[in-house]
C-alpha cells in the first residue's frame, strides 16, 4: 500500500494506492495521527485506487473518523468502490462514514 | 441512506452454536491445514479461493471473507503458536461456497456477548442513530489489539447468506455463502436443511 499526500486549498487529500489488508492499514491510521499533529484539520482520503479492504483496513477508518471527529475537523471519504463498497455495506457502515463521489465533491462538503 | 431500514431487525441476525448443522457434513469437501503464520493468513486464503469457479463473482470478497475467519483462527483461536494448525473443509460450485475452519484454542467463549452487542448495533442502525452507533462499530475484548478492526464478524453475519454456525467447542465454524442462480426456473435445494 502507498500513501502520497497532495494539498488543495486548506484540504489535504491523502490517495491510498493498494490493499488496505491486515498488513499494512495502520500505515494509514498513523499518517492521519502525524497530520493532525501537525494542526491539518482538513482531509480527503481518496480510495480510488483500492480494490481490498479487510476489517483491519475498515477498522483503521473508524479509528480515523472517530479522532477527527472528536476533534472536530473534517473528513470525506471518496471514490469508494467494488468489494471495497461491498465490505463497507456488509458492515452497515455507509451512513456512518462520510461518503461523497468524488473529491470534487468532497471538496465542495467541505465548505459547508 | 434514503430511509429507515428495518431489515436490519429481520432475519436471524445472531451467531448460533449447533454442531449438528448440516453445515459441519465434511463428505466430499477438499481439506487443508496450515500452521499459524500470521504473515501467510492472506497466502493460505488465496491457496483456498483459487479453486473457486471463474462463476463465482466478487473473487476479491470471497477472498476477504475467507482470511477474516482464517485470521480469527490464528490469532484469537491458535494465538500465533506455529505448531498449531488451522484445518480448513471448502468446497465451491457456480451456485455455493461452503467452508469449515477449525483451530485447536480455547474456543469463542464471548460469543454470547457478541450477538448482544451485535443486537444493539442493529437497534442504533434501524434507528438511524448514528451518533449512538459510534459505540458499537468495533468490537473488543481484553485480548483486543490496534490491529483488530473488530468488525470482521458483522460482515460474516451478512455475508455468510446460508448460515455462519459454531461447534460446541466453539473451535470450529461453518459457513455457507448461496449465489443467486440466473437463468434457472427450478427451485435450488437448500442445503442448510
Amino acid at each position: 500500500m502507498e500513501l502520497k499526500i497532495r494539498k488543495t486549498g486548506t484540504n489535504y487529500i491523502i490517495d491510498v494506492n493498494g490493499e488496505m489488508d491486515l498488513y499494512n492499514s495502520y500505515k494509514l491510521k498513523e499518517l492521519v495521527m502525524k497530520m493532525l499533529e501537525k494542526k491539518v484539520e482538513r482531509f480527503i482520503i481518496n480510495l480510488e485506487n483500492v480494490d481490498y479492504i479487510d476489517s483491519s483496513g475498515i477498522g483503521a477508518l473508524i479509528y480515523i473518523c472517530s479522532t477527527i471527529k472528536k476533534q472536530g475537523y473534517k473528513l470525506v471519504i471518496t471514490n469508494i468502490h467494488g468489494s471495497v463498497k461491498k465490505v463497507i455495506e456488509l458492515t452497515k457502515l455507509m451512513g456512518y462514514f462520510p461518503i461523497m463521489n468524488s473529491i470534487e465533491e468532497a471538496i465542495l462538503r467541505m465548505e459547508e | 441512506m434514503d430511509s429507515a431500514d428495518t431489515t436490519y431487525l429481520s432475519g436471524i441476525h445472531e451467531i448460533r452454536v449447533d454442531e449438528n448443522s448440516p453445515l459441519f457434513e465434511k463428505t466430499n469437501m477438499l481439506f487443508k491445514e496450515f500452521p499459524s503464520d500470521y504473515r501467510q493468513i492472506r497466502y493460505f486464503t488465496l491457496l483456498i479461493v483459487q479453486s473457486a469457479p471463474l462463476e463465482i463473482k466478487e473473487i476479491n470478497l470471497l477472498e476477504q471473507q475467507i482470511s477474516e475467519i482464517i485470521k480469527n483462527a490464528v490469532k484469537h483461536g491458535n494465538k500465533c503458536v506455529p505448531e498449531k494448525k488451522v484445518r480448513v473443509w471448502y468446497e465451491f460450485d457456480a451456485s455455493h461456497a461452503h467452508l469449515i475452519v477449525q483451530d485447536e484454542g480455547e474456543g469463542f467463549k464471548d460469543l454470547e456477548t457478541w450477538n448482544e452487542f451485535n443486537r444493539r448495533r442493529l437497534e442504533k442502525l434501524a434507528a438511524q442513530d448514528f451518533e449512538g452507533l459510534a459505540d458499537y462499530v468495533s468490537f473488543r475484548t481484553e485480548s483486543s489489539d490496534d490491529n483488530d478492526g473488530g468488525n470482521a464478524l458483522f460482515a460474516a453475519l451478512e455475508y455468510w447468506n446460508g448460515g455462519f454456525v459454531y461447534n460446541t467447542r466453539r473451535n470450529a465454524v461453518a459457513m455457507l455463502k448461496k449465489y443467486p442462480q440466473r437463468h434457472l426456473g427450478v427451485t435450488l435445494e437448500d442445503r442448510t436443511g
